[in-house]
């Protein structure tokens, strides 16, 4: 996991940073609906083509520059929060790669998958010849064993799986996972977002949790050769399962204890691979060498999102949500609060353009102007508020004031909410900034004690995952209780029902119908405002390295911290 | 002996003062370590582990205040800090071991530096009072004090940037080396120290100036001083053995006042520079809220300030005659 | 006397008057002092020029410092003479609205700390005895335990409380080296005539310490506070240059953590960080220079220099 974006300007990764690669929708998903599905086996593509030409160029090294914000512990334990993005992928690997930008699956660990017994089981086919860097097979025991070891050790279970799994079993060259009810979504987490250990070295580790893990052995593209409190190199894993791959031949991580030096080191042309937040990046990095240096910022996962709680006057009424929607200029936020990096979102909760394909064009088009001043005023009058003489809205004497809460470490989020203020305030609705400290934002947005929060989901591949944080009824709680994620408790048993037969459907056609009516809800009920969409850091420097992803070959998210991402970027990229 | 001995009965009073504090602060304030271990871990980590992460962090309300103090105490005496919420599930004295000796180094060494230099300059415009010297100097240090050390920092990163610097910008040696110990990483080390370290002399080195250059007024103004000038003793020797070796005591003692200043300064100088050291941990701690992290800090920064006290009280108390014969 | 013996710093004065009309005298008297002295003179002319700055800054300032109406990362032109940050904000509105929290800051936390100061040190001096030496260790406690880590602890604690919590914070971590200078001067002060005489006349202890003991210990006080201010301003602005302020007020140190948030220096707006650091570093030197003024004022071996140097000058 990124460390959370620190509020000190050296050491700050801006919160986006964090969520790209976070994977800890745990709760979230847990209550999954039951009763049949679709059995059926999905076409996954061999993991042999993604980027890179078929005979590339050996050697050269890969230097990354992002922003851990700490000291490397020279632990490799991709379990460990603070050690999954140094191990997870680049050395243990996860059964199939799901592409977050376009939910594309490509075959690692396993060959292939198949559902069966109306969803309730998910067998995986494992890869022949599949060596551990120390000589040992790879093998459909040692992943039974893995999940095995995450229901012994819950610490281990960082997406919940045990959660909807009532077993997982080797069968031969296949594992079996039995579910309690069917939860499709939770493919991604069993596939992706696990990695598979050695069972002849965790077996004997008394406390995998607490585990170092100081010299990983895994089946991963590269080895850990060398590591100190301030570097970490990597070397090319002469016998890894894709044959000629890797490419090249050293990877070094140094760790960067702020944006500012970690900003410097990438502008200086030290390191190829950035995964940073570079305030004015043209002039900071690009303009530095126009043909060699290049960004790419996809959007991906999960909006930031103003979170209305719905309980409370006058949030409770829907054209106020719906005009503090067309009130708050996105357009404003995004350009002067980021630069413009983060583009502003949509009411629809679709993220654009990585899922374009999943937007709702005929609710988009009759949603209008994300930003419409006009529009909020009237339906404020229609809800019976008039403006007054200060500028702001009234109702029996009462001024429309609301209070927003939001993190005061976050530092573009201090920044974007003055900017939302502002734009509010001209709307006439006034709003009162509280920052406050990271463990009181927690206490409050469980227990529901605030008007407007500024928060983001952690999302996932497909804009299911963000729907479900935001609006599952079963991820609300009364006031007062600890809600796990739909923090501004909107409940509605027809979105509770579409998010439940979601879970139980691998059919994409059947998913898409689902999402399109759940978009017509964000727009009609508005119970958040999304506001800006989160992005993948990325920034590369070709001229040594070639092959990085492109907005034509999005063949993997390209940040360096997004795992297990960056084992197919370092797979694929090779010397110019 | 007897002074000695009274700095030691201080020290510990001392240490247990900072200790005390550090154990009623977090139950002063709002927030809750094991909380906001979950919090940051949301969802990763078992809401099972609370109740282990409340016993590791001396949360456990079964124990009356009074035995949680006892057994924190205990817990301390054996450096177990618990685990740092940061570096989960990286134990905090580990991460602070990492640390604390660049941050006793970088201290150490400009704190010497600046020690020597300052009462050195602070002696020569004493001696050459009311010169230009002293007219120039003594203001323009006392200017220098007043300057915020992490802006001169990054000011000084700026303009070395901008120049294409010989000297390197942050860190503690180079990316890519191991840490060793060889000559060339130590050529390294003392490269990246270099910035850093001149930032915190040029900021820090006017309060030694001021006080020693008080001090040798005063002891200029003494009869042996005057009495040993009238002999005709040469003004070099004057200055250093007369008036100087006087001067200095009181200025040596005055080392607990600067320490704890020096030592802030350079946290927020770390923290500019990248440094590895412990200013920069403080700040993640606290970016993190990881409370165990912060308070083992403060712990470990305040027993080296007390040690480094006692230690010029020791070299004091054997240097100067009228503490000697108090005993 | 616990502790004497080690932190005390030689150059303390005590330099007792023995008229409790002194409260009138004394201040006029130290005005005139510092008014001849050039140095104390430029650095009340720029404490004047900000504390204008921070009195007049709705009228001063060219724009709503917090507004983001302009075009982002400006370079300096003739509508914005410093430029504009990242956000469209003016620079120069936000300095001269800046001046006015920092100048709060410094000014309110140097109060509290004298306060706390004079209160600990003359009642250690006064009470004597185990009082004194309970009191005087706790001084020394708090003159040896790094303030910076303490502050932010604290500060890291009562996180987005803004600039109460820092004047707080400062205050609790500052006092203890004015206390420490405070008491052997009250110490040398009890015993004098003119207080026995007071107390002879039966006066109230709280009388002797209020009109008796502290009108002669005003010089050194007004030192206490000006270091104390010093000290405030500085910490104040290292606080909120790590984020530990409230970074949606307007002061110096917020300045900076924006704009280094913004890597300013790299990204072509350097006045964002310079001119408040340099803001910061010309405030904490005018006190610093009125505060050795007065210095050598209260010490009498630092005034046998003044004259000795007019002796010299015909000389050099």
């Amino acid at each position: 996991m990124r460390p959370s974006r620190a509020m000190f300007p050296v050491t700050r990764k801006p919160f986006w940073a964090s969520l790209v690669s976070s994977v800890l929708v745990v709760i979230l998903l847990a209550a999954c609906g039951s009763s049949g599905g679709l059995s059926q086996s999905l076409a996954v593509a061999p993991a042999m083509h993604l980027g890179a030409a078929p005979h590339a160029k050996m050697g050269g090294t890969v230097i990354i520059d992002n922003v851990s914000g700490s000291l490397w512990t020279c632990g490799f334990n991709p379990y460990g929060p603070s050690s999954a993005m140094l191990a997870a992928g680049i050395v243990y690997e996860p059964l199939i790669y799901i592409n977050p930008l376009n939910n594309a699956q490509q075959s690692w660990l396993a060959t292939g998958y198949t559902w069966g017994n109306g969803n309730k089981t998910l067998t995986f086919s494992m890869r022949a010849g599949v060596k551990w860097s120390d000589g040992k097979p790879l093998t459909a025991a040692d992943v039974a064993f893995t999940f095995n070891l995450m229901k012994k050790f819950s610490g281990l279970d960082l997406q919940a799986v045990w959660t909807v799994l009532s077993g997982v079993r080797q069968q031969g060259n296949k594992v079996v996972f039995s579910f309690k009810q069917p939860a499709v979504p939770f493919f991604y987490y069993i596939a992706d977002q696990n990695y598979i250990l050695p069972q002849h070295i965790w077996s004997k580790i008394k406390n995998p949790v607490a585990y170092n893990d100081s010299k990983p052995v895994g089946s991963g593209p590269f080895l850990m050769k060398s590591c100190s409190p301030q570097d970490i190199t990597y070397v090319r894993n002469p016998n890894y399962w894709q044959k000629g791959k890797p490419y090249i031949s050293e990877v070094r991580y140094p760790a960067f204890l702020g944006n500012q030096p970690g900003n410097l080191f990438l502008a200086q042309g030290k390191a190829n691979w950035g995964g940073q937040y570079i305030p004015n990046v043209k002039t900071y990095y690009l303009s530095r060498d126009t043909t060699n240096r290049h960004i790419w910022y996809p959007p991906a996962g999960s909006d930031v999102l103003l979170y209305l709680n719905q309980t409370v006057y006058p949030l409770n009424i829907r054209a106020v949500r719906q005009a503090i929607s067309y009130g708050v200029n996105r357009t404003k936020v995004s350009q002067l609060g980021v630069y413009g990096y983060l583009p502003p979102a949509n009411q629809l909760g679709i993220i654009q353009p990585t899922w374009q394909s999943w937007y709702n064009k005929s609710v988009g088009a009759q949603y209008g102007a994300s930003y419409n001043m006009a529009k909020a005023r009237a339906l404020l009058r229609s809800a019976g508020f008039k403006l007054g003489s200060n500028g702001i809205f009234q109702k029996g004497g009462k001024p429309l004031s609301l209070s927003l809460i939001n993190n005061s470490g976050y530092t573009d989020w201090v920044a974007e909410t003055a900017i939302l203020r502002d734009s509010l305030r001209a709307v006439g609705i006034d709003v009162k900034l509280q920052n406050i400290s990271g463990n009181d934002i927690t206490a409050r947005e469980g227990s529901g004690h605030f008007q407007l929060l500024y928060y983001s989901p952690t999302g996932g591949p497909t804009p299911y995952y963000q729907y479900r944080q935001l609006l599952y009824g079963a991820n609300s709680a009364p006031i007062g209780q600890t809600a796990a994620s739909n923090y501004e408790r909107y409940h509605s048993t027809t979105v509770d029902n579409l998010l439940d037969s979601y879970a139980k459907t691998s059919n994409v056609a059947q998913q898409h119908a689902i999402i399109n009516q759940i978009q017509a809800v964000m727009v009609r009920d508005v119970p958040v405002v999304p506001v800006l969409q989160n992005v993948n850091w990325f920034q590369f420097d070709t001229s040594q390295i070639v092959g990085w992803p492109t907005p034509q070959n999005p063949y993997a998210a390209p940040a360096p911290y997004d795992y297990p991402d960056w084992e197919v970027v370092l797979t694929n990229v090779h010397q110019k | 002996m007897a002074v000695i001995i009274r700095r030691l009965e201080f020290f510990f009073i001392t240490l247990w003062a900072a200790l005390t504090l550090n154990f009623i602060l977090p139950r002063l304030m709002p927030g809750d370590p094991a909380l906001a271990m979950m919090a940051r871990y949301r969802g990763r980590l078992n809401p099972a582990a609370l109740n282990a992460l409340e016993v590791a962090f001396g949360l456990k309300t079964k124990q009356n205040i009074f035995q949680q103090y006892v057994s924190y105490l205990n817990n301390t005496i054996h450096l177990q800090f618990g685990t740092s919420v940061t570096y989960f599930p990286d134990s905090v004295i580990h991460v602070v071991f990492q640390a604390l000796p660049w941050t006793l180094a970088l201290a150490g060494i400009t704190t010497v530096i600046s020690f020597v230099l300052g009462t050195f300059i602070g002696m020569i415009v004493a001696w050459r009072r009311g010169g230009a010297v002293d007219g120039l100097l003594t203001p323009g240090f006392v200017i220098l004090s007043a300057v915020p050390y992490f802006w001169l920092g990054l000011i000084a990163i700026y303009v070395f940037s901008v120049s294409h610097a010989f000297l390197p910008l942050g860190f503690g040696y180079d990316e890519g080396s191991t840490i060793q110990l060889s000559w060339p990483f130590v050529k390294q080390v003392l490269a990246h120290a270099t910035l850093p370290a001149i930032t915190i002399i040029l900021t820090s080195i006017g309060g030694w100036i001021l006080t020693m250059r008080n001090n040798m007024l005063g002891t200029l103004s003494e009869d042996y001083v005057r009495m040993a000038r009238a002999k005709g003793l040469s003004s070099l020797r004057t200055m250093m053995l007369y008036a100087g070796r006087n001067a200095i005591l009181p200025n040596l003692t005055g080392f607990a006042l600067a320490l704890g200043f020096v030592v802030s300064g350079l946290l927020l100088t770390e923290i500019v520079f990248s440094y590895p050291g412990v200013g920069y941990l403080f700040l993640q701690a606290v970016d993190n809220e990881d409370f165990p992290l912060m308070q083992a800090l403060f712990l470990f920064v305040t027993v080296a300030v007390l040690l480094a006290v006692l230690l010029a009280d020791v070299v004091n108390a054997l240097l100067d005659p009228r503490t000697r014969s108090h005993s | 006397m616990y502790g004497n013996a080690t932190l005390d710093d030689g150059a303390l004065p005590i330099t007792p008057r023995s008229s409790g009309a002194a409260w009138l005298r004394l201040p006029a008297r130290m005005l005139s002092a510092v008014s001849s002295n050039r140095k104390a003179v430029f650095g009340l002319l720029i404490l004047g020029v900000f504390t204008a700055m921070a009195i007049f800054a709705p009228l001063i300032a060219p724009y709503n410092p917090h507004g983001t109406d302009f075009l982002p990362s400006a370079t300096p032109s003739r509508d914005h003479l410093l430029g504009t940050t990242s956000y469209g904000q003016d620079i120069l509105s936000q300095v001269i609205w800046g001046a006015r929290q920092t100048l709060i800051i410094g000014g309110l936390a140097g109060l509290a700390a004298t306060l706390l100061s004079v209160l600990v040190g003359v009642s250690a001096a006064y009470l004597g005895g185990i009082a004194d030496h309970i009191l005087s260790v706790f001084v020394d406690i708090f003159l040896v335990i790094p303030a910076l880590p303490l502050m932010i602890i604290i500060a890291a604690y009562a996180k987005g409380g803004g600039m109460w919590v820092l004047i707080g914070v400062i205050a609790i971590t500052g006092w203890s080296f004015g206390a420490r200078q405070i008491r052997p001067q009250a110490l040398s002060l009890r015993n004098r005539d003119f207080l026995e005489s007071a107390r002879v006349r039966g006066e109230s202890s709280a009388y002797i310490i209020l009109f008796e003991l502290l009108p002669n210990m005003i010089s050194l006080t007004v030192a206490i506070f000006l270091g104390a201010a010093l000290y405030a301003v500085l910490a104040a602005a290292g606080l909120q240059f790590i984020g530990l302020g409230n970074a949606d007020e307007i002061s110096w140190g917020t300045m900076l953590y924006w704009g280094e948030n913004n890597e300013a220096l790299m990204t072509g707006s350097p006045l964002w960080i310079m001119i408040p650091g340099a803001c910061i570093a010309l405030l904490g030197a005018s006190v610093a220079l009125i505060n050795y003024a007065v210095d050598e004022l209260g010490n009498p071996s630092l005034r046998v220099t003044r004259r000795k140097r007019v002796r010299r000058a015909p000389r050099t």
